[in-house]
């Protein structure tokens, strides 16, 4: 078992996201469909996070709090506007003696909100609540008031709001880790895995034990990474990591592109997220994100690509049809339309972003702002985006550092793709230069073209630890500790091996990191 | 299940969400409605003012210091200002202002950071995840002005960027507070009707009652273990105190056509072209909220911490602002941003219109009777901190002198007055106060020079 080096505060209330909320409410109701009222809650500030998921930025703000209150009045009426709708969630009962039926409800329905047993003190209170209701709304049939007063109660109760988690118990004397019980493991695979509640298989493995073995937890997380509902959150994983959202406010120069419409940013953000299930689905991992030619593409992209699809397939539900890109122009997510689009200007490559962008998200190499002088200095009128960039930001200027170490050779490995990631052999009239250098850790890269550094990103540790250090934050919901160093080194040691991206998040589900979190040790 | 029919579904009252066909008329010019107020509208990137880099003054007015004529401003085409020549009487511009922290090399999350807080910039080795040591003044004017547990109208519209978004509003030091980008939910969260009648209410209230009893009861079960980390519990004891008695049998809400207005208009949120269109309805809300007495402080933020909206300009679509504000585009891009500048400009004098519109049951209009402030978290686009604008328009109940151009410091000589003090004068005006009970004097840093910019303060 792992020994953190450093001691850090943990995070034992984590609160929900505004789409768990809206999931849980639809598991713990049986809703046929989300009920929406989270696209009006106070939103969570943004904060520079790659996800939107993470605790730090997660609070319960008098805004927020009137949104859940008003929230849970409107989904309690509802939901016990008749027999019918109430038979979804009020548990079969044969007992005629009312405190029998309520007593059923508030323990059966309680545990699937609190995501645990309610202690005898905890049922008592309910009962109290759900005995005042029928004077509350004598309107209503008394059962019915009182599982309309509980479920409004239910929905604002912290142990619903936060899956707290409330064991102290060291796994053993003296370890600073803490072995979370059952229940709360299931809580936190499910929400890792689903975004919401656990479901009841889940419940009756906690119920009995089965959790606090690592083959049970395996098994369980074998069924759950395996429901059609895993892949919704891999996919929010990819299209966040990379920017998918970012696609929707591309533009372009119709003089140059006047086929441009808004519209494709959604059909590259789609791509994109085709694309990326495609590798999970096959069992890939960092490599083939990096190199795979297979994509999906729509008329428009396929126009794009300059690639005719074979005719074998017919479009998906969203228009996409798979097609092999030319390998030797193509490599993966960085040669794939949305990214070099988004990262591009209106009528030229962006190489700076696009170089910063490798960077941040793919090399996880941090970046400072440029320098003080560099301010107000601007793209000069060379012939080439290559020249422009050497002459702002190449050697012999202030940027040379910084651009010249790190950012300028990702852009210029991408030089064959214009502003809308079209595939380009002149840039005006000279001939394209995507050659450069990368300073890895473990030593510089030399590339000539967009494929030999997608290649050489797939071979580099950096990169598969810069993956695993991205997988550990958004499975967590929360920025990565040096505690995590060793989960994070183990699984990009297997990503560099080859492991799929599925097998990965597997690894990181039934590691220590997830299992045994640390204990509090800032107590007051 | 949708969300209509959910709504339908709660007994006959709505609070906090609208029925457009039960709408009872607004209360503009009841109760609170003519109390002082105060409205932010922050403009990123900077302006395109004079540099030492040679770029020509293209903002600030042409005229010395002092006091001004409507037509002299109107008659200063040359400069953006003059957009606001329909205001003139009602305007203060302040020149010669900076933020006192230099922060990091990631000016614009340190400029965000310091423009409504005057706070030491913390955090500063995230870089563009930097955030203000210290709460926003439209934080202290809601809370000391209102102090009905209300928080101040954090709405913020356009691109969204990877690297800086919300920046403006902070509940306290390293707590920025999440602006929301829709119109329409910030409408649904602001106002709502009920047709109860006083027995469905006295119900309604016991029933509140309960669940908050019993809500406060697990919190403060909850609060009481010894084994919370102090991030749980500062995080929990927030939750806590935001548990209140939600208010019921408010009217004030807007009319069908307006509501129907800002649903209609909040599916345009994605659409550059539309950028116009959603500022006004963000604007539309602010001045709902506070005609309805329902806040008395708003914050607008155009653009992410990087404004990237690509403005449309005579008629044509333009290239990204930030872009353009690092003149990385072409033509002339140090023009294109004092015509951005102008844009921005006129889309604040669209809510001084509004405001303007509106009377209270004093006579006066809303205008006359808070304020409306015009900020830029950086001077230039070449991210400066030096002379940042702030555009003070409307009086505050006359607490305020207008009609002037000051200069804070000694601009000619390079000499900046931190911008504490124009952050003081902006909450004395409306009538917060420091720790003694005098006029607020010390907002921000504490260890920044104490006071107000003297010039404009009316007192009273």
């Amino acid at each position: 078992m792992a020994t953190p080096s450093v001691q850090v505060v943990a995070v034992r209330f984590p609160r929900l996201s505004h789409l768990q909320w809206e999931q849980t409410v639809v598991d713990l109701f049986h809703l046929d469909a989300p009920t929406g009222l989270s696209a009006s809650f106070s939103p969570d500030p943004d904060g520079g996070k790659p996800f939107d998921n993470n605790q730090a930025q997660f609070q319960v703000t008098p805004s927020l709090w009137r949104d859940y209150h008003t929230a849970a009045e409107a989904v309690a009426a509802n939901v016990t506007s008749s027999a019918e709708e109430m038979a979804r969630f009020v548990p079969d009962s044969t007992s005629s003696d009312p405190a029998e039926k309520e007593g059923a409800f508030l323990e059966k329905f309680g545990l699937r909100v609190y995501r645990r047993p309610l202690s005898p003190g905890e049922l008592a209170a309910r009962r109290s609540l759900f005995d005042k209701a029928p004077a509350q709304y004598p309107d209503l049939d008394p059962f019915v008031a009182g599982v309309r007063a509980s479920v409004a109660a239910f929905l604002q109760s912290p142990y619903f709001l936060y899956r707290a988690e409330l064991t102290d118990e060291p796994t053993t004397a003296g370890s600073p880790l803490v072995a979370l019980g059952g229940w709360e493991i299931a809580s936190r695979l499910s929400y890792a895995i689903w975004n919401s509640m656990p479901d009841d298989e889940l419940f009756r493995a906690a119920a009995a034990g089965e959790l606090a073995t690592a083959a049970g937890t395996h098994a369980q997380i074998a069924r759950m990474i395996a429901a059609p509902r895993a892949r919704a959150t891999v996919s929010r994983f990819f299209d966040q990591l990379y920017g998918g959202d970012r696609y929707l406010s591309i533009n372009k120069d119709r003089s140059l592109y006047p086929d441009f419409t808004a519209t494709i940013g959604a059909e590259m953000r789609a791509e994109l997220g085709k694309f990326t299930g495609h590798v999970y689905d096959q069992g890939g991992g960092v490599r083939e994100l990096l190199t795979s030619t297979t994509t999906f593409v729509t008329p428009r992209l396929s126009a794009l690509y300059g690639v005719t699809p074979p005719g074998t397939d017919r479009p998906d539900a969203d228009g996409f049809v798979p097609v092999q890109l030319d390998a030797s122009q193509r490599a993966g997510l960085l040669t794939l339309s949305g990214f070099l689009s988004w990262k591009g200007g209106p009528s030229q490559p962006d190489t700076i972003q696009r170089g910063a962008f490798i960077n941040r998200r793919i090399i996880c190499q941090t970046l400072p702002d440029p320098p003080k002088e560099a301010q107000g200095k601007t793209l000069g009128d060379q012939p080439t985006d290559r020249e422009r960039v050497n002459a702002l930001t190449g050697p012999g200027t202030c940027g040379g550092g910084c651009h010249g170490i790190y950012i300028n050779g990702p852009g210029f490995a991408l030089e064959h793709y214009g502003a809308m990631g079209e595939y380009r052999t002149l840039d005006g009239d000279a001939p394209i230069d995507s050659s450069g250098t990368f300073s890895f850790t473990d030593g510089p890269v030399a590339f000539t073209n967009a494929i030999d550094f997608s290649d050489a990103l797939a071979r580099s540790t950096q990169v598969h630890r810069c993956f695993a250090d991205h997988l550990v934050q958004y499975t967590t919901g929360r920025d990565t500790l040096p505690s995590d160093d060793v989960v994070v080194g183990q699984l990009a040691d297997r990503s560099v091996a080859g492991a799929a991206a599925r097998d990965l998040l597997i690894a990181l589900l039934e590691s220590d990191l997830v299992r045994f979190p640390l204990a509090i040790t800032e107590s007051e | 299940m949708t969300r209509r029919y959910l709504l339908r579904g709660v007994a006959g009252v709505v609070v906090g969400l609208p029925f457009l066909e039960g709408l009872t008329p607004r209360r503009a010019g009841a109760g609170q409605a003519s109390s002082k107020f105060a409205v932010f509208v922050r403009q990123g990137n900077g302006v395109q003012q004079a540099t030492a880099s040679g770029e020509p003054e293209r903002f600030w007015p042409s005229f010395a210091p002092g006091a001004f004529t409507p037509e002299a401003l109107a008659a200063d085409t040359g400069r953006a200002l003059s957009e606001l020549a329909d205001h003139a009487k009602d305007l203060t511009i302040v020149r010669g202002l900076r933020f006192n922290d230099p922060a990091n090399a990631c000016r614009h999350s340190g400029g965000g950071n310091q423009v409504l807080t005057a706070a030491t910039v913390g955090l500063k080795d995230k870089c563009n995840s930097s955030l203000a040591e210290g709460q926003s003044i439209d934080n202290l004017i809601q809370n000391q002005l209102a102090g009905d547990g209300n928080e101040p109208l954090t709405l913020i519209c356009g691109a969204k960027s990877d690297q800086v978004n919300e920046v403006l509003s902070y509940r306290g030091p390293l707590d920025v507070r999440g602006a929301e980008r829709n119109p329409y939910n910030a409408y649904l969260n602001l106002f709502g009707v009920s047709t109860l009648t006083p027995t469905e209410q006295m119900l309604m209230r016991a029933r509140r009652q309960s669940v908050n009893d019993l809500v406060r009861a697990e919190m403060q079960s909850l609060l009481a273990r010894k084994d919370l980390s102090r991030m749980d519990r500062t995080r929990l004891d927030r939750h806590f105190t935001s548990i209140r008695e939600l208010e019921i049998g408010v009217s004030c809400a807007a009319s069908s056509d307006d509501a129907a207005r800002l649903e209609a208009g909040a599916r345009s949120l994605a659409d550059d072209t539309q950028i116009d269109a959603v500022v006004k309805l963000h604007m539309d809300v602010i001045v709902m909220a506070i005609a309805c007495g329902a806040r008395r402080a708003a914050t607008l933020q155009i653009g992410s911490g990087p404004d990237g909206n690509r403005y449309t300009i005579d008629g044509v679509q333009q290239l990204d602002f930030h872009g353009i504000s690092h003149r990385a585009t072409s033509p002339d891009p140090v023009l294109m941003h004092s015509k951005i500048d102008r844009k921005i400009l006129s889309l604040f004098k669209y809510l001084l219109d509004q405001l303007e519109t509106h009377t209270t049951a004093r006579g006066t209009t809303l205008l006359d009777e808070g304020v409306a402030v015009y900020v830029n978290d950086l001077a230039t686009g070449d991210h400066s901190y030096d002379n940042v604008p702030y555009l003070l328009v409307g009086s505050a109940g006359g607490s305020l002198k207008t009609g002037l151009y000051v200069d804070a410091g000694d601009v000619p000589n390079k000499v900046f007055e931190t911008n504490n003090k124009i952050l003081n004068t902006i909450g004395a005006a409306v009538g917060c106060k420091n720790g003694a009970g005098e006029p607020l004097d010390d907002f921000g840093d504490p260890t920044l020079e104490k006071g107000m910019i003297d010039a404009i303060f009316a007192a009273g």
